[in-house]
């Protein structure tokens, strides 16, 4: 009798189809490893297991039991707990409310009583919480474990971790690991999100492998390796990287010298940071999240100023200048959050297309907006990465999202830009998409231009980029001579162990 | 339109409709009055006009800054000082050149009004609407204290300033017996139509709608957003301060106390009603003209004045339920 | 001794309608919606509250009809909001000027100039009350559950929900005491006087939620912020027509101070504003 057993789960978003018959079953006191693409239907078919969405048809049984699930209140008093990506926890409540939030025991909250409680649970853990001080204060794994006590005070014994491991470094991940371990031991059902196949490899018993929507594997961890898996995952063998030798005699373009800043929280996120980007590189910035990446776009991007150091582009001192400056200096931008950072979705293509040119030629004549300009420009924007739209006049928000990340993308490569920084420029994208991205990036800059790209998959980063630098607690790292693209000494520089 | 939008619109003229119900007024004779208090003699019409062109400038200031994403309530107190400044420049410089000198002041004023609200909301995060409320009210108690004070006609029972002299007024464009229509009406209409056009046209109102729609978007864009937010607020001011001047200078010819019966709300909801257009602020302006108009007939027959404003309020709830709604809630990721 | 004396009991009675209404201020905004209402509230409570006592006879129903005519209003504001999702401000706005017409309507139709006085409760129910909410907030925000509730959905309603909370709920029984305190306020300020008149009011809904914000959305510092302007309107009598510095001081000086003061204060100038962070979102 499996814990949970989910069988015909279809979901439809619009008429975009997330998830078309897919049976998932996992056994009790097992790590069951759930596995695919972005966009796969990982989370949305843990999301309908949760209680947070509705399956258009198949059913869910927990220990043979057939359930349907309202809301997730209810998953949630049948012994499901999901720990998601973005941890839910609210940085405004100490560690006990958040560990108390929607499973107080009564009316009245005893403090002392509830201290003394949550202790007890943490020890058996061999976790330790102040619990009267405020979440802001946690760091990532602390909100991680913070996570999981929450399970466990809920008396879950089903418990979904979705991408767990996404802020954690590779010491932490492997404490985490232990401690699913334990819990599965005792008799709990875990279910592993994850794109990361070292990890289900080497910590699931079991893996099931969803591609676009449909369940394509599901065996016992034992027979498979992680070639295996991500052909599995992709439908093909991935490809060789090619690695396009750099421009090594272009000269350095941008440099970045002693920089700190601080973060929005007061905190120092960049120590006294070193850069150099060449003219005709595509610099790849690897590192754990949560490691001044975000400031270092700021940085670059103007909308931060550093405390120290300088930056230089092309010969010049530009530490001090403004986003628009940048901008018209030839930078251009694709944000972390598309829709939050970088468009308006009430507005057109047309209109969403000059936003960051919007003062320059074929934008603008002058001080007046160059209507037929724009529209050109925005056909070329659209064909570059090949983004579907109803039209150039409708509103953004009638693109998916995966769409208007290619607008995204193809906006910042518009208008032979002389530096692109890109901050996860591949999420939403499909395989395809991404390394058309990649190739118009790289053909960008032969022509003298460069790139940063910050990502947090460490795979696309060594497959996609001339050289990689890896970020850590707010400095950059050169890997070693020789070693530039070698996986495990990267990780190894991701950790600080050498 | 959502079937609930229906919904709301139903209960809100079943509201308006149960008012005059109560009030045992017919709705096809309130409808009747107003329709003959606002179009129904040329001095009617008249009269209309009168009461449309402050809610016409006052929306044109709103709008301004509702484009920026900000909600100027201020727009009573900026055109309240506006109006007191034009008619003390106007005393003191009769004439032509006073007529100028009061509009400009009036204009200046407004603005500087308004300013510390703009700067306190780029630089501070403090909300406009609180601040300009906060400023509404200071600006009624100053102006009140002054035209009771230093500005008053002492041959007056009730705190007024003096009035001015004909040569220190808006001409009229138009004055018979029967029909005035001031040139007042004709300032605003060219202030919408340079603004609708700067809004669609140029790269600054670009900016500014950017500013409106996506703040974090425009900065990333290279908007001086701070700059902009302050740069709209300060606008709206000098919009709704020339507003009181053209109150003053074309149609009270003096300043009183408790000068204004509410244009600034009148203002707001002028500009909700008009939406994404600029141009249907005039439609949307002459509309709240016909309703303040028509009270006072409608208040003969029985309907106490309250009722425009309740009318207003539902006006505004119905407009801005289908307009102004956040994101939704469903998100697929 | 008097003098003092007469000063608090002056203090406490400007301070008291403030209060109660900054509790109902609090009730809504630090669960996440933005209320700017207030003032309506009031003002429709007032009007309620004077109708059904002089009709009933009995002040207690005056009560309870001002009480149910804020929740009326405050419900309205939990629709447009939470419902039909619009914008927080203007949907306030909105039903403050929808209130402003309503209470004028209905004190013209409805009054009845040969009634007399008004019945009252003894105005000491009402100064008790306003004292006594914000310690019993400050308690209920820290112990309850439905303290802890309110704050998580203030803070992040997204978070809330993951966790089995819905957003709306709460918020609901947030503006149901919106309504009771604005309410009490109301038939506080109506009961004072008497009888009913236009915008009675005065922009004291507005002034509460200036206190409130004053405070940081925390209970006891937003009454201890009430009271501070409950002293400017006691002084402003006390020093009516007297000079500063060979110059008349017009009273209007005092009816601004608590404007210009929180003024003062959102530009930072009395430190830093700790705001809900899930204001206006869902």
């Amino acid at each position: 009798m499996p814990a949970v057993e989910m069988l015909g789960i279809d979901k439809h978003f619009g008429a975009v189809p997330a998830l078309s018959g897919v049976d998932f079953a996992v056994e009790a006191g097992t790590i069951h490893g759930l596995v695919g693409e972005n966009g796969a239907g990982k989370t949305t078919l843990m999301r309908i297991l949760y209680g947070a969405i509705f399956a258009d048809a198949g059913t869910v049984s927990l220990d043979g039991d057939p359930v349907r699930f309202a809301d997730s209140a209810q998953a949630i008093k049948q012994g499901i707990g999901m720990v998601s990506q973005h941890y839910a926890i609210i940085p405004d409540l100490t560690n006990l409310q958040n560990l108390l939030l929607g499973a107080e025991p009564g009316w009245l909250i005893r403090q002392n009583e509830m201290r003394a409680k949550a202790g007890v649970l943490a020890q058996r853990m061999g976790f330790s919480f102040d619990w009267n001080a405020s979440s802001a204060e946690l760091s990532p794994s602390g909100a991680q474990k913070l996570e999981i006590l929450k399970l466990l005070w809920r008396n879950a014994r089903i418990m979904i971790l979705d991408e767990p491991t996404a802020m954690l470094s590779p010491a932490d991940g492997d404490a985490l690991f232990a401690s699913l371990k334990g819990l599965a031991e005792a008799g709990a059902t875990v279910i592993l999100v994850t794109h990361r196949l070292l990890e289900v490899v080497s910590h699931c018993q079991h893996v099931t492998v969803l591609r676009e929507g449909r369940v394509v594997a599901d065996q016992p961890v034992g027979k498979s390796s992680v070639g295996e898996l991500a052909e599995l995952i992709i439908g093909r063998a991935p490809a060789t990287p090619e690695h396009e030798i750099p421009m090594g005699d272009g000269g350095v373009q941008l440099k970045l010298s002693q920089v700190s800043a601080r973060g929005y929280r007061g905190d120092l996120a960049l120590d006294g940071l070193n850069l150099e980007v060449r003219a005709g590189e595509v610099l790849g910035i690897a590192g754990v999240d949560g490691n001044g990446q975000r400031e270092l776009f700021q940085i670059l991007s103007g909308e931060l100023a550093p405390e120290t150091g300088d930056l230089i582009w092309d010969s010049k001192t530009i530490t001090n200048t403004s986003v628009r400056e940048r901008l018209q200096a030839g930078f251009r931008l694709i944000p972390e959050n598309r829709v939050e950072e970088g468009l308006v979705e009430e507005w057109s293509l047309e209109e969403n297309a000059a936003l960051g040119a919007q003062r320059q030629t074929p934008f603008a004549k002058g001080p007046r907006i160059d209507v037929a300009g724009r529209r050109e420009a925005t056909e070329q924007i659209v064909s570059k990465l090949s983004t579907k739209h109803g039209g150039l006049g409708n509103a953004m928000s009638g693109l998916s999202g995966g769409n208007q990340q290619r607008f995204v993308a193809g906006r910042a490569l518009y208008g032979n830009p002389k530096l692109v920084l890109a901050f996860q420029p591949s999420r939403g994208l499909d395989v395809e998409a991404t390394s058309n991205f990649y190739r118009e990036l790289h053909a960008l800059c032969r022509s003298g231009s460069c790139a940063i790209v910050v990502s947090f998959d460490l795979d696309e980063v060594l497959e996609n980029c001339d050289r990689v630098v890896v970020m850590r607690s707010g400095k950059a790292y050169q890997p070693a001579e020789g070693e530039d693209h070698d996986r495990q000494a990267i990780g190894r520089l991701m950790v600080g162990a050498r | 339109m959502k079937i609930r939008h229906w919904l709301l619109a139903t209960a809100g003229l079943g509201l308006i409709l149960g008012a005059l119900y109560l009030a045992k007024v017919s709705p096809l004779e309130a409808a009747r009055t107003l329709f003959q208090g606002t179009l129904g003699s040329a001095s009617a019409f008249s009269g209309t006009l009168r009461e449309t062109s402050p809610l016409l400038i006052a929306g044109i200031a709103v709008f301004i800054a509702l484009r920026a994403g900000l909600f100027n309530i201020g727009a009573e107190g900026q055109l309240v000082v506006g109006a007191l400044t034009s008619a003390a420049l106007g005393l003191r410089f009769p004439g032509p050149v006073g007529l100028i000198l009061g509009m400009i002041g009036a204009a200046i004023v407004g603005a500087l009004w308004a300013l510390p609200a703009g700067l306190i909301k780029a630089y501070r995060g403090g909300h406009e609407v609180i601040t300009t409320i906060m400023l509404n009210s200071v600006a009624v108690f100053v102006t009140n204290a002054i035209v009771a004070g230093p500005l008053r006609d002492t041959s007056q029972e009730s705190p007024t300033t003096r009035m001015l002299s004909d040569q220190t007024r808006l001409p009229w464009l138009f004055k018979s017996p029967a029909l005035e229509i001031s040139s007042g009406v004709l300032l605003g209409l060219v202030l919408l139509i340079a603004f609708a056009s700067w809004l669609k046209s140029y790269v600054s109102g670009y900016e500014l709608r950017a500013v409106g729609a996506n703040r974090r978007a425009a900065t990333l864009a290279g908007i001086a957003t701070k700059k902009t937010i302050v740069w709209s607020m300060t606008a709206s001011g000098a919009v709704a301060g020339l507003a009181g001047g053209v109150q003053v200078m074309g149609y009270t010819g003096r300043f009183y106390s408790d000068f204004s019966p509410g244009f600034g709300f009148n203002a707001l909801g002028v500009a909700l009603l008009a939406g994404g257009s600029a141009l249907a602020i005039l439609p949307a302006a002459f509309f709240f003209g016909m309703l303040a108009k028509g009270s006072a007939a409608l208040q003969i027959l029985g309907v106490p004045k309250g009722t425009s404003f309740m009318v207003l309020g539902v006006l505004i709830t119905v407009f801005a339920a289908v307009r102004y709604r956040k994101a939704s809630m469903e998100s697929a990721s | 001794m008097t003098w003092i004396w007469n000063l608090l009991i002056g203090m406490l009675a400007g301070a008291a309608p403030l209060a109660l209404a900054a509790m109902g201020g609090l009730a809504s905004e630090r669960g996440g919606v933005i209320n700017i209402a207030l003032e309506g509230n009031m003002l429709i409570a007032a009007v309620s509250t004077a109708l059904v006592a002089a009709a009933t006879h009995n002040p207690w129903l005056g009560l309870a009809g001002g009480i149910f005519a804020a929740t009326c209003l405050s419900w309205a504001h939990w629709l447009l909001t939470q419902r039909f999702l619009m914008d927080h401000i203007v949907s306030g706005m909105a039903l403050n000027v929808f209130a402003m017409g309503a209470a004028n309507f209905l004190s013209k139709q409805y009054t009845n100039p040969s009634a007399g006085e008004l019945p009252v409760l003894n105005l000491n129910l009402y100064f008790t009350l306003a004292i006594l909410l914000p310690f019993a907030a400050m308690l209920y925000l820290k112990h309850a559950r439905g303290g802890l509730r309110l704050i998580a959905v203030g803070s992040d309603p997204a978070k809330s929900r993951q966790m089995g909370i819905f957003p709306d709920r709460v918020r609901f029984l947030g503006l149901s005491a919106t309504g009771v305190c604005c309410g009490l306020s109301g038939a506080l300020i109506v009961s004072n006087a008497r009888y009913f008149t236009d915008n009675m009011t005065a922009g004291r809904g507005y002034i509460a939620l200036a206190a409130l914000i004053l405070g940081s959305w925390r209970p006891i510092p937003a009454l201890l912020a009430c009271l501070v302007f409950g002293l400017f309107q006691v002084l402003q009598f006390q020093f009516q027509g007297s000079q500063l510095l060979g110059v008349a001081v017009p009273r209007e000086v005092w009816f601004s101070l608590p404007y210009l003061i929180t003024i003062v204060a959102l530009a930072g100038f009395l430190g830093k504003s700790k705001v809900p962070s899930g204001l206006g979102r869902y």
